[in-house]
């Protein structure tokens, strides 16, 4: 028994996927749980594996294709199997795909496929037939169906490029986005057709989002240089042809949103970084105390990060106007501490979210941050904790490279990010004229001066520092 | 109907036969030199003059048409210019028999009737009147040009200002009679008696009538001149007014100085074309004009055909017609036979005519033939006449270089007062009544039956415990149109109502029940089933001076006053630059379970055209209010009601309808509920769906709704809607009318550009369906439901959760049934 291969739907906000890359080709003898196909939403990557052992006997996307979610792209068999019912199905989306590329006057099955790929009600033709007749329409007869349909189709076929990566946004909605910052590429809409309506923003806004101005999208390396040299114009160095080899790549997807929220962050907020350090002495002692089994309250995996992240929280729980997010017009405190951390993955950055890390035990928030950070470097990860509107403080930790100081970027609307630095020695005062050197860990905190001034920030730096110092864990 | 008039089955049904009596056809025999004892020389030598005066100033006009100048002096008229050279007599005879008030009404060829009545007047009136006139009107702007010239006494300054006015008015002038928004079709000038002349064929048959009938209600002096073609003959409001002005109530059921037949004469100006279509012997088939007279009454309307040529005839005419309607014996009918020389106009090249016809007609030649007269009788001399005609030739000459001078006489400067014709559009009055004088009235309102009997209503429609009162015991919306009704007609004098089954009956729906006690005949009676002329009539009315209820028993016979309702009601206030008031309100009642033709809301028709005021109260409280504002107003005022909800009691208006007067201002629409998610905007009775609508979001989708009744349509604040938008971002405006081109759709758009940026989806139309109304039994598929704006607002605004939708309202059935223009 043949079987479809479909699009998972990675998260509620998730209407499409790009497919980057198929790891089986058609005719290939795939086992259960092998790798088929990898994709990517715009927030993150991913892998799927095939349901079933067989035969691939249908690939129905081409790498690079965006598909609707739930939506069949692959069909798994027996050879020689009769897989025309599940093609069926499937041959709706690719028509769709044909029709709504200009090919005007298609069948009624066509038809009601456009429709369909449009996002419009109206189904394959016959439901349309049974709509019609539903509405009690009056000489609602298959014919009059099949007309409605036809014209549904030659709608979708007049409307240039896809029509799934349209907007529809009222204009309420888009004014209040903008008083709210909050950004509409992440809003999912609710009204008709899809289109965002003011209800979504507030709720968007509630749940914390934020914009992505048109400015930055244009200004994120969209813009073409001069690629080759026009005689007679002077050229900068950098814009001229390359003689060397070089080579060129589509950014992925997540680079993309990388590269904008990077850009957007700095472009949008005023922000800017402390350094300062933590005598180490005590969590290095906890950590020597774990590793050589003196301390049985804590797992052995607890790490020097787990318990900085653990000190940070501790400070957010008495600092709200840290774990905050600005927007604009006000800002909003958080009741719990949802700590985002950034993850070093193969195909970049990604910064999940651990909802009420202040809920946690040490022990615990290391193994949650551990399990978040391998489910993003698999690419399971829930993309709505993706959101920079998941966490309401970042922490990102560059010490395993020895590096000594940096200014993290801020994830807005977060106020605050703190970068964990490499541990060095300094020399301090050990009493009686004596100067001994004690090992430091460097503290980075970038914050948004448009919610935080300088000394109420200094403050929670101060208090960051002396829980490590004086580190005292919730067992 | 009334009951006092038994009609007799036996004496109905009896054998006989209807016989006719004669109608004369040019009777007029005496010869000039008997006719000539009766006239002083100086009256004769008149005639002459003022029929010359009309010839140069045609000759003029048609000129500039056909050479671009006149006497050397080049100008460029491209306006209308109908001509009646050729039928001067015809206007000279009737206006030289007519006084002072006897007022004239026109057709689109009375550049001539107008100067004879003017001229007419002119001499009639003492100087002191004349200066008067001629100062109050527009604050002596035309005076002030024509007295710097003048050197003459006051009736040569006078005849100066008629002739400027007139020719400025034709040329557009702000300083015309009507500060040139009337032109050469419509140009009048009431204080001399000349009333509006209309542009459309027929247009003053049933206007005029009601002038007759202002007289003869108010009791004032002087009869009503309709000149109208021998074409509009074949035009209905021609016949409508006919009839209504030969009602035999008049004389059977009106009483005492009431009593008797209309001072109307229909004087068809006949000169024997409708444009190109020959009358007799082509386009009617009355042989001659005159015997259509007979098939009116047994009085034959007085019928007579009279020789248009012979300005001696058309006086003795008059002066016997006159006495006719002096002894309440009218209306009359005048055939009065001429012939224009010149086209119908100037692009006319009387293709369908003959050379030698036109000829033969100069040989006789009414002027010519004239002043052969006056020279062989020794009245005048040769010499004396050319010089008269050398005078007549200065005036003219004088009156176009003052009315082409652009400096003198400017138009009206659209570019620096861009809203000055919109301005002139309403007049905007608040007048308690027309005149002042003690209202005919039958008994002290306070004893008025039906007003007794108010008293005992419920004036709020729930009790204390929310619970509605019977439907006897609560005051409704016809209650409160009656009282508004009822208490001005016991303050102003002139107001009168009239309409199909109006007196008896208290009107198909009851709304005057209860009048008929109070009122005597003349204020109140029942009109011919004639919607042209019962609103024409209005018209004529209102311009005179008085105030007027018309009722349209349904909005479905609206088209049957098309003309009425579209080219005259709307237009004459800002025509006539303001000089005419129009206080008319006209009563359309919206129909529903009758089916295609008595059920449909034609809001819109009137509300698209320029000069109307067009309501459509829904509450008992709004309808009382909405109406004495309308009955106080100076404006026409389009008032709809629906029959779907006479008998509904007040459900908004805490505090009851109030027993005292009270105005709603014409233009404001009211928040009936307060919301927050969505506002349903709507029109009429469509009210209480919008009222169901808001109860089921509520209850079953925690949606709550603000409800606006739109109250007016024209005029219509649009602050209160955006104000509210502001707060919903969702609109649905909803009404009664056929979706397509309904006033919704121009509240929707106008909505769009003044609240784009406050909307979360676009403004919703709900209305009915584009198709003939079915039967009631069906209507609830034709009439837009409750469910049906949930539906939309789920569809197109706000999806509901867990909606299920009745009805269809996805984009592809919108571009369905626009395809198929259902």
């Amino acid at each position: 028994m043949a079987e479809a291969v479909v699009m998972p739907r990675q998260g509620q906000s998730v209407e499409t996927c790009v497919i980057t890359q198929w790891l089986k080709n058609k005719g290939e003898q795939v086992e259960e749980g092998d790798l088929l196909f990898s994709y990517e939403t715009d927030k993150a990557a991913f892998d799927e594996s095939a349901p079933v052992s067989g035969t691939l006997l249908e690939v129905l996307y081409g790498e690079g294709d965006e598909v609707s979610v739930l939506q069949t792209v692959a069909i798994i068999g027996e050879p020689g199997e009769d897989i025309a019912a599940l093609l069926g199905d499937a041959v709706t989306g690719a028509a769709a795909g044909a029709t709504a590329a200009g090919e005007p006057g298609g069948t009624a099955t066509d038809a009601a496929a456009g429709a369909t790929a449009a996002g419009e009600p109206g189904g394959t033709a016959t439901d349309a037939v049974q709509e019609a007749a539903a509405a009690g329409e009056p000489g609602g007869t298959a014919t009059d169906a099949v007309q409605e349909a036809t014209a549904a189709e030659a709608g979708a076929a007049a409307a240039p490029g896809k029509q799934a990566s349209r907007t529809r946004i009222s204009p309420r909605a888009r004014n209040m986005a903008e008083a709210m910052q909050v950004d509409i590429a992440s809003v999912r809409g609710s009204g008709p057709n899809g289109r965002i309506i003011a209800d979504d923003i507030r709720a968007a806004a509630a749940s914390g989002s934020r914009e992505i101005t048109a400015a930055q999208a244009s200004s994120d390396g969209r813009t073409t240089p001069a690629a080759t040299g026009v005689p007679g114009t002077r050229q900068s160095p950098t814009q001229a042809t390359p003689t060397e080899p070089y080579t060129d790549r589509l950014l992925s997807n997540i680079r993309k949103i990388i590269a904008t929220n990077m850009k957007a962050s700095l472009d949008n907020s005023a922000q800017l970084t402390h350094h300062a350090s933590a005598d180490a002495r005590k969590i290095l002692s906890l950590r020597k105390a774990i590793k050589e089994g003196t301390e049985q309250r804590l797992p052995g995996s607890t790490t020097l990060n787990d318990m900085v992240c653990h000190a940070i929280v501790q400070a957010l729980v008495e600092t709200p106007e840290m774990n905050a997010h600005f927007l604009g017009d006000t800002t909003r405190t958080f009741s719990g501490v949802h700590l985002g951390m950034a993850v070093d993955t193969p195909r970049g950055l990604m910064v999940p979210a651990l909802k009420n890390a202040d809920r946690y035990t040490l022990g615990g928030l290391g193994k949650s941050l551990r399990e978040l950070a391998e489910s993003c470097k698999e690419g399971r990860i829930d993309p709505d904790l993706l959101l920079p509107e998941a966490g309401s403080f970042t922490v990102s930790n560059l010490g395993a490279f020895g590096i000594e100081m940096f200014t993290p970027v801020l994830n807005l609307p977060q106020c605050g990010i703190i970068g964990i630095n490499t541990i060095t020695h300094r020399p301090a005062d050990m009493g009686d004229g004596n100067i001994g050197f004690i090992p430091h860990i460097g503290i980075s905190l970038t914050y948004d001066h448009r919610a935080i001034d300088g000394a109420p920030a200094s403050r929670f730096l101060q208090k960051v520092c002396r829980n490590i110092a004086d580190f005292t864990p919730n067992f | 109907m009334p009951k006092s008039q038994f009609i007799d089955p036996a004496q109905a049904r009896a054998k006989g036969k209807i016989t006719f009596g004669e109608i004369p056809v040019n009777a007029y025999d005496i010869p000039f030199e008997n006719a000539m004892k009766h006239y002083s020389s100086e009256q004769l030598v008149r005639i002459y003059r003022d029929m010359q005066v009309i010839r140069e100033f045609e000759t003029m006009l048609n000129l500039i048409k056909t050479t671009g100048e006149y006497q050397g002096i080049a100008y460029n008229h491209p306006g209308p210019a109908h001509l009646s050279i050729g039928q001067e007599a015809s206007a000279v005879g009737m206006a030289h028999a007519l006084e002072v008030d006897d007022h004239i009404f026109g057709s689109h060829r009375s550049h001539g009737e107008i100067l004879a009545k003017g001229l007419s007047a002119i001499h009639q009136l003492d100087d002191k009147s004349l200066m008067g006139i001629m100062e109050r009107h527009f604050d002596g702007a035309a005076l002030r040009i024509v007295e710097k010239t003048n050197k003459g006494d006051v009736k040569d300054l006078a005849i100066d200002f008629l002739l400027y006015g007139t020719l400025a008015e034709i040329f557009a002038r702000e300083t015309g009679f009507n500060k040139g928004l009337g032109g050469s079709m419509h140009a009048f000038f009431t204080p001399f008696g000349v009333y509006p002349n209309n542009a459309i064929v027929g247009g003053s048959g049933d206007i005029a009538v009601g002038a007759a009938l202002y007289k003869k209600v108010n009791q004032k002096n002087g009869i009503v001149v309709a000149n109208i073609g021998d074409a509009s003959m074949g035009c209905g409001p021609v016949w409508e007014g006919i009839s209504f002005a030969a009602m035999d109530q008049f004389r059977t059921l009106w009483e005492g100085a009431h009593q008797g037949g209309l001072p109307m004469i229909f004087n068809f100006m006949n000169n024997q074309y409708g444009m190109g279509g020959q009358t007799r012997g082509e386009t009617m088939g009355y042989d001659l004009l005159a015997r259509v007279g007979a098939g009116v009454n047994p009085e034959m309307m007085h019928s007579e055909r009279i020789d248009g040529y012979d300005p001696l005839a058309v006086i003795d005419a008059f002066n016997r017609k006159k006495k006719v309607l002096a002894d309440k014996k009218g209306p009359v009918l005048l055939d009065t036979l001429t012939y224009r020389f010149t086209g119908h106009s100037p692009s006319d090249a009387s293709s369908y005519r003959t050379k030698e016809e036109v000829e033969a007609w100069q040989q006789v030649d009414s002027i010519r033939s004239f002043r052969t007269l006056l020279e062989k009788h020794k009245v005048s001399s040769a010499g004396k006449l050319d010089a008269l005609d050398e005078k007549i030739r200065g005036l003219v000459k004088k009156a176009m270089e003052l009315s082409i001078n652009d400096e003198i006489s400017p138009r009206m400067d659209i570019t620096r007062q861009p809203e000055l014709i919109g301005e002139m559009m309403f007049s905007n009055g608040s007048v308690d009544a027309m005149e002042d004088r003690a209202p005919d009235v039958l008994m002290p309102i306070e004893e008025n039956p039906r007003v007794v009997a108010l008293k005992n209503k419920e004036r709020f429609a729930l009790d204390k415990d929310g619970k509605p009162f019977s439907k006897v015991k609560t005051y409704q919306l016809r209650d409160g149109l009656f009282e508004a009704i009822i208490d001005r007609f016991y303050k102003d004098p002139t107001l009168v109502a009239y309409g199909e089954e109006n007196r008896d009956w208290g009107g198909a729906f009851a709304v005057y029940r209860g009048l008929t006690e109070s009122l005597p005949y003349h204020r109140l009676f029942n009109s011919p089933i004639s919607e042209g002329a019962i609103v024409g009539t209005a018209i004529g009315y209102g311009m005179s001076g008085g105030r007027v209820i018309a009722e349209i028993m349904y909005c479905d016979f609206l088209g049957r006053s098309g003309d009425e309702v579209f080219n005259q009601l709307p237009k004459w206030q800002s025509m006539s630059g303001n000089i005419i008031r129009m206080p008319v309100v006209i009563r359309v009642s919206v129909g529903s379970k009758y089916g295609a033709q008595h059920s449909q809301d034609w809001t819109a028709l009137t509300a698209h055209i320029p000069g109307l005021k067009v309501v459509f109260p829904a509450t008992p409280y709004d309808a009382k209010g909405l109406m004495n504002a309308a009955l106080q107003g100076t404006d026409p005022v389009i008032f709809f009601e629906s029959q779907r909800i006479y008998d509904i009691g007040e459900l908004f208006h805490k505090e009851g309808v109030p027993e005292g007067y009270y105005e709603i201002p014409i233009g404001e629409p009211d928040v009936k509920r307060e919301g927050g998610d969505v506002t349903i905007l709507s029109i009429g009775a469509t009210l209480y769906t919008a009222v169901e609508a808001a109860d089921i979001l509520a209850s079953d989708y925690d949606i709550s709704a603000e409800l606006i009744d739109a109250r007016s349509l024209v005029p219509f604040n649009y602050a209160p809607v955006i104000e509210s938008l502001k707060k919903t971002g969702r609109i649905v405006i909803t009404g009664d009318a056929s979706t397509r081109g309904s006033f919704m759709k121009e509240m929707a758009q106008t909505i769009s550009e003044l609240a784009f940026d406050e909307m979360d989806a676009p403004p919703v139309v709900v209305g009915s369906r584009n198709w003939i109304v079915p039967a009631h039994e069906l209507e609830q598929h034709f009439f837009p439901q409750a469910a049906w704006i949930v539906d939309a607002i789920h569809e197109k605004i706000l999806p509901l959760q867990g909606h299920t939708v009745t009805t269809d309202w996805s984009d592809e059935k919108i571009l369905s049934r626009n395809r198929k223009g259902v």
